[in-house]
């Protein structure tokens, strides 16, 4: 067994590293993916097509009803088996961007009903179209309400990264893994890894704040 | 020619009828209150007027064009409300904008009137309800008359043709009742063509010219003023100012 500090020392840069090119960027790509499909989906439940409801929460209902990890070994494990190879990277920026997804959807959808419809009407009578009132009055509105919760979705995935270790993501955790295989050091090199985590997550929830601040409370305290 | 002429206009919600065929006319410069127990269809008329709600059936004339209420697309909708304005009892201001921004929106976005014209614009129209030092609060900052104020500044800025109000002091105490009020006699007393639902007798009697008493879903009386309030026809309007009367 290799001396605990040394392990500790030399591991920190790999592991850093995987964070910052791995870690990090699968969780914004994803995040910014799944806000994308979330506002859609968020709005389609308003629409009043009955089929593209049915879709959504169809959608909504499988998502969350299933592990983020079986999803993660359908899409890698399971589509090869039928003839669609996968790269792991893709396949879990996929996955992670659709288990969000329907997540931040109903988070969305919930501050878009928090929005009193007298919003909508003075919109109407001062002769702005949907488009306009949606993008000047409704959408902000929302995205206030909706930032705490998103925030901790945030974080939330950040961590969930983690799982990608599963289908052969090289991202940190899949990284201290090796390392803890290698130098028998479990215990030291999870608990490190844990730590970065910890750091990452920090971080983020300080953004948070920083963001509810400048987001202000339109003038109420 | 009337400005705003309403004919036969019929809305039920679930089956019970709420409008049973209102008809009336408003000229250029008219000030019309309309008066009426609760529950008889006020204020589903103003929204029926204005494509808040969608009327059953009926037509309206309006700036010289012709509709029927049932078939209106929403391109004639949009160019309706585009030369109307909307007071809401409880303001409906935009929560996210600031007192100048909720009255440059529909100028900026909507009409693509420039930044720097529509600021003008606003500030004159804030000037002229008493809310120009107030351009940077947000709505949640200002008491209930100042936002009704600032709601009625709104609803100047795009220069309408008629301005639609209902009750809009009624969700105010007395006090800043009488602010709100203010404003209103002078935007009669300034030529503005209003059509307003309201609890206040002495606005109905002193600034209007012309009064629409509701009941159940008809124009049960209109007229002047002096006719309405001196010498009512119908046994109801009778029994309605008698209430009103002790009421206060
Ligand atoms: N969206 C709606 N759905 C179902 N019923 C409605 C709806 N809006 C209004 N009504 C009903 O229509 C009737 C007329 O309502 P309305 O609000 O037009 O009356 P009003 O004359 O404005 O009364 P008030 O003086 O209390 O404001 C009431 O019985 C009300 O319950
Ligand atoms: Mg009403």
């Amino acid at each position: 067994m290799q001396n605990v500090w040394k392990v500790i020392a030399d591991s920190f840069p790999v592991l850093m590293y995987r964070g910052l090119t791995m870690t990090i960027p699968l969780t914004l790509i994803s995040f910014a993916i799944a806000l994308v499909i979330a506002i859609i989906v968020a709005l389609v439940q308003f629409s009043k097509i009955p089929v593209l409801r049915e879709i959504c929460r169809f959608y909504i209902w499988v998502i969350r009803g299933t592990p983020l990890l079986v999803q993660l070994y359908v899409i890698f494990f399971g589509l090869p088996s039928v003839g669609v190879n996968v790269e792991a990277f893709p396949a879990a920026v996929l996955v992670f961007s659709i288990n969000e997804g329907a997540y931040a959807a109903e988070t969305i959808r919930g501050a878009l009903e928090s929005v009193p419809a007298g919003q909508m009407e003075a919109g109407r009578c001062v002769g702005m179209n949907y488009g306009q009132i949606m993008w000047h009055v409704i959408m902000p509105q929302t995205f206030r309400t909706a930032f705490p919760a998103l925030g901790n979705e945030l974080i939330s995935m950040v961590k969930d990264t983690s799982l990608a270790a599963n289908i052969t993501v090289t991202e940190m955790f899949f990284q201290a893994q090796r390392i803890a295989g290698r130098t028998y050091q479990t215990m030291a090199l999870y608990l490190e890894v844990a730590v970065i985590y910890l750091l990452f997550s920090t971080l983020i929830s300080l953004l948070q704040r920083f963001g509810e601040k400048k987001l202000g409370a339109y003038g109420r305290q | 020619m009337s400005l705003l002429s309403i004919k036969n206009i019929q809305k039920s919600f679930d089956g019970v009828e709420v409008l049973k065929g209102i008809s009336f006319d408003v000229n250029k410069g008219d000030v019309v209150s309309i008066l009426g127990p609760s529950g008889s269809g006020k204020t589903t008329l103003l929204r029926c007027i204005n494509f808040l709600e969608n009327a059953d059936s009926g037509q309206m004339v309006f700036d010289k064009a012709e509709y029927d209420l049932k078939e209106i697309s929403k391109k004639q909708i949009l160019s309706i409300q585009k030369k109307t304005g909307f007071v809401f009892q409880n303001y409906n201001l935009f929560r996210n904008k600031n007192v100048l921004d909720n009255v440059t929106l529909g100028l900026t976005s909507a009409r693509k009137v420039p930044r720097d014209a529509a600021d003008r614009k606003a500030m004159d129209m804030l000037d002229r309800v008493g809310m120009a030092d107030y351009a940077k609060q947000y709505p949640s900052q200002l008491s209930g008359g100042q936002q009704q104020r600032v709601a009625i500044a709104r609803a100047l800025a795009t220069d309408p043709e008629i301005i639609y109000f209902d009750e809009p002091t009624s969700a105010l105490d007395p006090q800043l009742t009488g602010e709100v009020l203010t404003v209103m006699r002078q935007l009669a007393s300034d030529g503005m063509t209003m059509l307003v639902v309201t609890h206040e007798m002495s606005f109905a009697r002193d600034v209007s010219n012309r009064v629409i008493f509701m009941d159940k879903g008809v124009v049960a009386e209109s007229g002047t003023p002096e006719e309405f309030f001196n010498n009512p026809k119908e046994e109801r309007t009778r029994e309605f100012l008698r209430m009103e009367e002790n009421a206060r």
